[in-house]
């Protein structure tokens, strides 16, 4: 401090300055040596304090980290959104359900009604078959008949052209008049058209006899019928085994959402999230597990750890894992989290409180 | 705010030392004619001078080494002054006079113990040599030693020459071992750029060479060194490297003069010593800030950097430490400033064992030890030198006492 500047060194000594430079040096050292040895014993408690700090927290097995939850903190408004996202998820899962349920019950009666309709067709077929099988020989004979009948009549009327010839040359002849011809003429005609007619029924019996004795297109389009309500019946069915699968698995993912949102429900940020009123909470690392229990007490020091006082008692402790830096050393730990109900609030804002028992006994 | 300027100065102290150490290695491998030309014809009249206290007969053996120096014998003295030792080390003195008669060994005696700094001035009266040579008593000398530092006051405007000191006890133990590290380093690197511009910082007490003339006109500075009326006996090897510099002279390091020393080899020893070094570099701190403009207009902007930046670096460090450890406590109980120790541990111990087998380490991972070391003394020597400014010992041999009209009795 005091070293002479260059070229300025070592000044002519004046009779009454080194008396002043005296009592001036004697008053800064002195200043100094206060200053000094207060500084020093601080350095030197500083040390101290540190090494008893990291030996107590090495080897103290009660103490937890309190923590303020605040209900618009991060993990706890991700709770809420997850929690009411999950809740949304049930309540469309639900829907889905009883629309399925709905779907089932509808498919079950129309399956129903389909297999009631397959017994009455079953008997119309049985039945027509059955008359088929009577009627068709019947018919066949009646064929026969008409067939020798109209074979008679086309032999008349094969007889009945000489007839009409005989008419015109009576008629030319003016033996009869030409009322009597057009009469006769006329009758002839008739004759004719009742042929054609029974010629017609004749085809159309053995039409019927073809129909009734073999397996014709009519047949089939009612067997095809039956077929596509058997099909029918049989996509309904599946469609039913599907539907009540899905809604075994929508009720099975009701019930797993359910017990996410118990187990959620039991969580601090949950707690803090949906309670109304402030709430505790403290990390307790794995170490000083045997510590947290419900009911134990709770312990604010000073200096964090002289001179305790109990603030409170463990009201429960939380299942989940949590990561934490720990409050002293700063390194990553595992732990939980526990719940306290504090009688002096404040405590909760103290860097550690202690577990069970005082760190100190005092 | 305050944290990040002191992390800015600590980075800033760090980067300059880093820098330091790299040039050091360009400019040794790259450049050699940056180095002083030595003329070894030049042959001045030198005297040895060797403060002594309570070093018993180590002191003997030092002026043995020193006897068996090449210089031409004619040519030097010893001039050994004791301090007032409470041991036997005048007569090791004086035996070393009636053993050695090859040179020219003079002794004498403070009448009363007056410190490092004001004995090496009392045994400056008995010199008319033209360059002086102040030394440790406790260190051995290259036979070399006075001529490679005489053959540098050749270049006319080199005020101060010093020489390398080595450990003489390496493998002592992990502290000899550390210490041996950075002793070489310190010297063949750190101060390699320093020599470059001629603007060495601090020149070891251990081997120092100065014109006499330089000294003449210095002593007067040194007897009046005191703090607030309290004498300063110690860093007198600083505060002459730095008085040589402000006086316009350059100040340089030969490599090539060596000497040993017995470094401490326990902690208690060691932590004494540095904490010596510590209020002279603080004190020189001090002193700088207090003459500023003179040293910014009369030195080399490397060496001012150098004598701001190193002593604040070490009070800055202590205040980054202490900040580090109140944020996380653990921070140096990581695997980084371990693995960086070693790492640079190793390659040093490999150059030492390759150019200087005689200091060559027996332990390559000793060196770790040194980030717990640099942990205790960032903590703890800044403050204990900056509230211990007031003390005037040898350091670890002696208690305070009075300043007192200074004489000799010569022999």
């Amino acid at each position: 401090m005091a070293t002479p500047l260059i070229n300025a060194v070592a000044p002519p000594p004046k009779k009454k300055t080194p008396d002043l430079h005296a009592l001036h040096y004697k008053l800064v050292i002195n200043l100094y040596r206060v200053f000094a040895v207060t500084i020093l014993y601080l350095v030197l408690a500083g040390i101290l304090a540190y090494a008893f700090v990291m030996g107590f927290y090495a080897i103290n097995s009660s103490w937890a980290a309190p923590l303020i939850l605040s209900s618009v903190d991060e993990k706890s408004l991700d709770f809420r959104v997850k929690l009411v996202t999950s809740q949304q998820t049930i309540e469309d899962v639900k829907v889905d359900a009883q629309k399925m349920q709905s779907g089932i019950a509808e498919m079950t009666k129309h399956r129903a009604a389909l297999l009631e309709l397959e017994t009455p067709l079953k008997e119309a077929i049985v039945r027509e078959q059955a008359h088929n099988k009577a009627n068709g020989p019947q018919l066949a004979a009646l064929d026969t008949q008409k067939q020798a009948d109209n074979a008679k009549t086309q032999q008349v009327l094969a007889q009945l052209k000489e007839v009409e010839s005989n008419i015109h040359k009576d008629l030319a002849a003016g033996l009869i008049t030409k009322g009597d011809a057009a009469t006769q003429l006329s009758a002839l005609n008739q004759a004719q058209g009742a042929y054609t007619d029974s010629k017609i029924a004749e085809v159309l019996l053995t039409d019927s006899i073809l129909q009734k004795t073999t397996t014709g297109t009519d047949s089939l389009e009612v067997l095809e019928k039956q077929a596509e309500l058997r099909s029918e019946a049989a996509q309904l069915d599946v469609a039913i085994h599907i539907a009540q699968k899905e809604l075994y698995e929508d009720n099975r993912q009701i019930d797993r959402l359910r017990d996410a949102i118990q187990t959620a429900k039991q969580s601090p940020y949950y707690l803090n999230a949906a309670g109304g009123k402030q709430l505790y909470f403290a990390f307790v690392p794995y170490d000083n597990q045997a510590s947290a229990v419900a009911g134990s007490a709770i312990y604010d020091c000073y200096l964090n750890m002289l001179v305790c006082r109990k603030v409170g008692t463990v009201t429960q402790a939380f299942p989940g894992e949590e990561a934490a830096i720990h409050p002293i050393f700063k390194t990553n730990i595992r732990g939980f989290l526990i719940q306290m109900n504090l009688d002096h609030p404040e405590s909760a804002k103290s860097k550690t409180v202690f577990l069970d028992r005082k760190p100190l006994l005092f | 705010m305050a944290p990040i300027l002191l992390w800015l100065v600590m980075v800033l102290c760090l980067l300059i030392s880093v820098v330091k150490y790299i040039m050091g290695i360009i400019l040794k491998v790259a450049f050699p004619s940056t180095e002083i030309k030595k003329d070894y014809s030049y042959q001045p009249r030198v005297s040895v001078l060797m403060p002594c206290f309570n070093e018993g007969k180590t002191v003997y053996e030092t002026i043995e080494s020193i006897s068996k120096s090449k210089y031409p014998s004619d040519r030097f003295e010893v001039i050994a002054q004791d301090d007032c030792s409470v041991d036997d080390s005048y007569e090791w003195m004086l035996k070393a006079q009636r053993d050695f008669t090859n040179i020219r060994i003079r002794t004498g005696k403070n009448a009363v113990n007056s410190g490092k700094a004001r004995t090496v001035c009392n045994a400056l009266e008995l010199s008319n040599a033209e360059v002086i040579i102040s030394i440790d008593s406790d260190c051995i000398f290259h036979e070399d030693a006075i001529t490679e530092l005489t053959a540098c006051f050749s270049e006319p405007r080199v005020g101060s020459v010093g020489g390398r000191v080595g450990v003489r006890n390496p493998n002592d133990s992990v502290i000899t071992a550390i210490q041996a590290v950075i002793y070489y380093s310190a010297f063949q690197l750190y101060k390699v750029p320093e020599n470059w511009t001629r603007s060495v910082c601090c020149i070891s007490g251990c081997l120092f060479a100065i014109r006499r003339d330089l000294l003449s006109e210095i002593e007067p500075a040194i007897r009046a060194r005191h703090w607030f009326g309290i004498p300063v006996n110690q860093g007198e090897d600083r505060f002459l490297t730095h008085q040589t510099l402000l006086r316009g002279y350059g100040t340089y390091i030969n490599n090539d003069a060596l000497c040993w020393t017995t470094v401490p080899n326990n902690i208690s020893v060691l932590f004494k010593q540095q904490l010596r070094w510590r209020r002279s570099i603080v004190r020189d701190f001090f002193y700088t800030l207090r003459t500023l403009p003179q040293h910014v207009w009369k030195l080399h902007p490397n060496t001012v950097f150098t004598l701001v930046l190193t002593p604040l670096g070490a009070i800055v460090a202590f205040l980054v430490v202490l900040t580090m450890l109140s944020s996380d406590p653990l921070a140096w109980a990581g695997p980084l400033p371990l693995v960086g120790a070693l790492g640079i541990g190793a390659v040093l111990t490999w150059v030492i064992k390759k150019y200087s087998s005689r200091e060559a380490l027996a332990n390559p991972l000793a060196f770790g030890a040194y980030v717990a070391w640099s942990m205790v003394s960032s903590l703890l020597l800044t403050p204990l030198a900056l509230c211990t400014m007031d003390s005037a010992d040898w350091g670890t041999r002696t208690k305070e006492e009075p300043e007192v009209p200074l004489g000799n009795t010569a022999h």
